[in-house]
């Protein structure tokens, strides 16, 4: 006998589902923020070999499918290595290395968006090169960079669902499996769906309050 | 194993096939982003239910993951009674989230076409329609040129996904590659390359189509080049 209805354990599959793709969001989104973030810091500064050596890479990262990547991560470096890697761990390092790359270039912008004047002027001032970043740079550029951020953190949420492809059990795979025993596609894509839609939503909201907050203290004329 | 990229030199052909199908269904795929976008764009500068429509559609599709959309249409859609193979749901998913995109791009370009052209343009007698088509339309394509280019990249780039509903487009091709040759690595890595390249070579087609749409413009006052 085979039982095809929805059952309420169906939505604590669906429930951890979307946790997993959460989870891995946010802590793929950090690293990818902090790395990414860092890399563009150190651009700034004009380093000879490594600036062309990042914008290289990061392009090639930011310009093929993730799903390639993932391919290549998952099954590419094994074969290279003689070494397995776990689903989770493959996903979490493609995702990470790929929201890296979106965030150097959005960070960049951000940065040569500040005037090289302010630069000279705080040099002149005496501040260190950390100083320079910590207060005249590092502000200003978080609220250039605020907006294309945002719009990055939703693309980079949606993005997580292809890791059902190398096994992690995210919330589209949850939908495979729930697929798989009730043969209702049209209802099951529908609520991935509408749960996708839900956490895009959400997290746009609280992006633009946290950007007019960055804002508030930035010069109208600023764009 | 060191890596060694002549291993794929025997299968150079069925990747080439998939290249091609790639070709085949990104093409189908941006004639109908851009049209979709042109139509949804136009319709969301306009007030009442149809801007309300159009954005809420704009909003859906741009929140909702590709693989989710490729899934419904294709997985979902049978349950319905609608039925649509492979190669023709990838040209359907891919119109429908790059019309997405490409709507917003379209919009934001007819916005910015300033109102003193149209108002000239209605008193030199010309209808809303011939304004529209002849006039707004022209100048906001104008300047949607390369944001709309690199919605056609991330399209092409999106399109590695259809492999996951069986079609055997070069993302498809190249699995099967990786698993006949064992050489994972090499194809993958080959294969990240040759996509990167091939939107490298679409954004410089797309700055050169920019700058010939625009050649009789006056350079900006001053701005960044």
């Amino acid at each position: 006998m085979r039982n095809t209805g929805f059952t309420a354990h169906d939505g604590i599959v669906l429930a951890q589902g979307l946790g997993v793709s959460l989870a891995l969001f946010l802590a793929t989104f950090a690293i990818g923020l902090a790395l990414g973030a860092l890399a563009a810091v150190v651009r700034h500064f004009r380093p000879p070999v490594l600036g062309v050596a990042l914008d290289t890479g990061l392009e090639l990262l930011r310009n093929s499918p993730v799903l390639v990547q993932l391919f290549l991560v998952f099954f590419g470096i094994p074969a290279l290595i003689h070494q397995p890697l776990t689903p989770l761990v493959a996903a979490g390092l493609t995702l990470s290395a790929n929201t890296a790359a979106f965030v150097y270039f959005i960070v960049v912008a951000g940065l040569d968006a500040v005037g090289r004047e302010q630069v000279e002027a705080a040099r002149a001032f005496g501040l260190s090169r950390a100083q320079l970043v910590r207060h005249i740079l590092a502000p200003q550029a978080a609220a250039f960079a605020m907006g294309p951020l945002v719009g990055l953190a939703v693309n980079q949420l949606q993005v997580t669902s292809l890791v059902s492809v190398i096994g992690v059990v995210d919330l589209t795979k949850a939908g495979d499996i729930l697929n798989l025993r009730t043969l209702r596609p049209f209802a099951v894509w529908t609520m991935v769906g509408v749960l996708y839609f839900a956490v895009a939503k959400g997290l746009t909201l609280l992006g633009h309050r946290w950007e007019r907050r960055l804002r508030a203290h930035a010069a109208p004329s600023g764009l | 194993m060191p890596f060694d990229l002549t291993v794929l030199l025997p299968h150079l052909d069925a990747l080439l096939a998939g290249a091609l199908l790639t070709a085949e269904v990104c093409a189908l795929g941006i004639l109908g982003a851009f049209a979709l976008g042109t139509g949804l764009g136009t319709a969301a500068t306009a007030g009442g239910w149809p801007g309300r429509l159009a954005r809420l559609y704009v909003d859906v599709f741009r929140n909702v993951p590709f693989v989710v959309q490729v899934f419904f249409l294709y997985y979902g859609l049978p349950e319905v009674g609608v039925y649509i193979d492979a190669f023709w749901t990838g040209a359907l998913a891919l119109t429908l989230v790059g019309g997405a995109y490409a709507s917003d791009v379209v919009r934001s370009g007819v916005l910015a076409v300033e109102p003193g052209v149209v108002e000239a343009a209605r008193v030199s007698g010309l209808t809303r329609l011939d304004v529209f088509r002849r006039i707004v339309l022209p100048i906001a394509l104008r300047t949607a040129i390369q944001p709309l280019g690199s919605i056609f990249v991330n399209m092409v780039l999106s399109s590695s996904i259809l492999s996951m509903i069986t079609l055997d487009e070069v993302t498809g091709m190249a699995k099967g590659v990786a698993a006949q040759t064992y050489r994972p690595f090499e194809v993958y890595a080959f294969l990240l390359v040759a996509y990167a390249g091939l939107t490298y070579a679409v954004s410089l087609g797309i700055g050169a189509l920019h700058r010939h749409l625009n050649r009789h413009m006056v350079a900006g006052g001053g701005g960044r080049a």
